[in-house]
């Protein structure tokens, strides 16, 4: 697949403090790669550099091959970006806002209204377009951010913590369009928000201190073998290992179980067998890879249960 | 580029109260100015007068008119780079494919177009009794491009700086700051050796009264056309280090 972004011994120092160190990664068409880290890990540095609002102090980026630097005109016409705070003109309202940025991102003329209607109508935004930006929620206000990024259909999109402000219905709806983007376009994204970056990444960098700590892949697709059960009352975790389908039980207490079943043996002879043996079962469920447990352990955090 | 870029500046402009403040309280102030200067001349015999209608006209309103485009070009200058740069809407423009030195002129000529009413404020007073009295069209033509001039000049200064701060009431004080020290640096001419001039060369208002004097001199048109122009390429400049900083 095309490589849309290439990130080469990526630095950036403010003074004597290094915001991001050799940083080197690729992202290609039809990925969502997710950037993950605490508070001052170097996220936002690492998204302005990327989107050309920041020059690097060592190492280059590619955008489609076109180095940022030396040609940035040229690279940031493939760029969508929504920064952290929604760059947004108060004063406008949100159809001239719209017509601007389309203008901005050299959308032909001819095009603008297409393109306009087309970011409302996947950002929610189709019932707003006379109001004044002041008078919109946070929550408007973050969807017409991206509304911006996407109007011109980019190839590299880079969002900055997109689902802040959203309330759960919006952030769905949000994460539901990330990935419908995706199909197009690579993006990258920050969060700190471990469940989404799980729900809507392909492959995570975790950042501390300005340094790449891990890549690590997501599977959306569970992990075949590995399911999650919650059963009622206190039941000996030795009665849970012995089940036929079963090879290991580990108790996570209140009467859960991370169980790893046998060769061959499907979700569905365990749900059998748990019935089977007198046992109530009230969840099951297949494990995924539990980023929260990688993320804590690299950063060096104590367990967060 | 630079025409969309120019036209959303207006526009948001437009939308705000400020321009307007400045262009009714400009009237009201020169329309005052205007009447004392015209009571007074009239008030005067013809023996008494010192100096044309014309003249008296153009050093009052056209030279107070110069005043406070000295206030309002850095108070309108203030949002287009500072405001932005506070309220983060800069990203917008930093992310998209321009230029700096198409957003800079961008910027830069919404500036003059929003300033260009307010130079045109002297001659809108005068219409009242251009009919009744004997004016000079020429030196009020050429009263009206001096202060359009020296308007270019006090935007540029305006625009710099609105690119040196996040806090667009620093960089009001700093743009005023820099056309104050070159209004009264003539001043330094008496204080110096007699025949240095470089100080009176330096300083807008002495070249700005030539032109209110109805002498259209190329000297001092080129002064106002360099300095905006050194200014413009001092706020490049500027914004082009953001991008390292």
């Amino acid at each position: 697949m095309e490589i849309l972004a290439r990130a080469i011994d990526l630095s950036r120092r403010f003074g004597r403090y290094p915001a991001l160190s050799g940083l080197d990664f690729e992202l290609r068409q039809g990925e969502v790669l997710g950037l993950l880290g605490p508070n001052g890990a170097g996220k936002t540095t690492c998204l302005r550099l990327l989107s050309g609002g920041l020059h690097p102090s060592r190492g280059k980026i590619e955008i489609l091959g076109i180095d940022l630097s030396r040609r940035p005109v040229a690279a940031k016409r493939h760029l969508g970006y929504l920064p952290e705070r929604p760059p947004l003109y108060p004063e406008l309202r949100v159809d001239e806002y719209l017509r601007h940025c389309a203008r901005l991102h050299r959308v032909p003329r001819r095009g603008v209204k297409e393109a306009v209607a087309e970011a409302k109508r996947r950002c929610g935004l189709d019932g707003v377009g006379r109001q004044l930006i002041a008078k919109l929620s946070k929550g408007f206000r973050q969807r017409l951010g991206i509304a911006q990024a996407i109007l011109h259909r980019p190839r590299l999109l880079i969002l900055d913590e997109p689902t802040e402000g959203l309330d759960p219905v919006q952030t769905r709806e949000v994460r539901a369009l990330i990935r419908e983007l995706s199909k197009d376009s690579g993006i990258i994204l920050s969060s700190h928000v471990l469940p989404e970056v799980q729900a809507v990444c392909d492959r995570v960098l975790v950042l501390h201190h300005g340094r790449l700590l891990r890549s690590e892949h997501l599977s959306a697709a569970p992990r075949a073998g590995l399911c999650r059960v919650r059963v009622a009352g206190a039941v000996d975790p030795g009665q849970m290992a012995r089940l036929p389908c079963v090879e290991a039980a580990i108790a996570l207490g209140e009467g859960r179980y991370r169980m790893i079943l046998t060769e061959g043996a499907t979700s569905g002879d365990l749900a059998r067998q748990i019935v089977g043996a007198g046992l109530e079962l009230h969840e099951l469920g297949p494990e995924r890879p539990d980023l929260e447990r990688v993320f804590f352990d690299l950063i060096g955090a104590g367990d967060p249960a | 580029m630079i025409g969309i870029i120019a036209g959303r500046e207006v526009r948001s402009a437009l939308v705000t109260p400020l321009p307007w403040i400045l262009l009714g309280g400009g009237q009201v102030v020169l329309s005052w100015i205007f009447l004392k200067v015209v009571d007074d001349f009239a008030g005067l015999e013809a023996d008494e007068r010192v100096a044309s209608l014309t003249l008296e006209l153009t050093l009052n309103l056209f030279g107070f008119a110069a005043v406070i485009l000295m206030l309002a070009a850095p108070l309108m200058a203030m949002r287009m780079l500072s405001g932005e740069l506070r309220d983060g809407s800069f990203e917008l423009v930093a992310a998209a494919p321009v230029r700096i030195g198409q957003l800079v002129i961008g910027k830069y000529l919404a500036l003059v177009g929003l300033m260009t009413p307010l130079c045109l404020l002297p001659i809108l007073n005068l219409a009242w009794i251009a009919g009744i009295a004997d004016l000079d069209p020429g030196q009020v033509a050429a009263a009206t491009l001096g202060l359009w001039l020296a308007g270019l000049m006090f935007c540029s200064v305006g625009l710099y700086a609105s690119s040196l701060s996040t806090q667009p009431g620093a960089s009001v004080l700093v743009a005023f700051s820099i056309l104050l020290v070159f209004s009264i640096i003539g001043r330094a001419e008496s204080l110096a050796s007699p025949g240095l001039s470089l100080f009176g060369w330096l300083s807008w208002n002495e070249h700005l009264f030539w032109f209110l004097a109805g002498a259209v001199r190329a000297s001092d048109i080129a002064y106002f056309l360099s300095f905006a122009g050194v200014f413009l390429a001092l706020s490049h400049r500027r914004l082009s280090n953001r991008y390292l900083q």
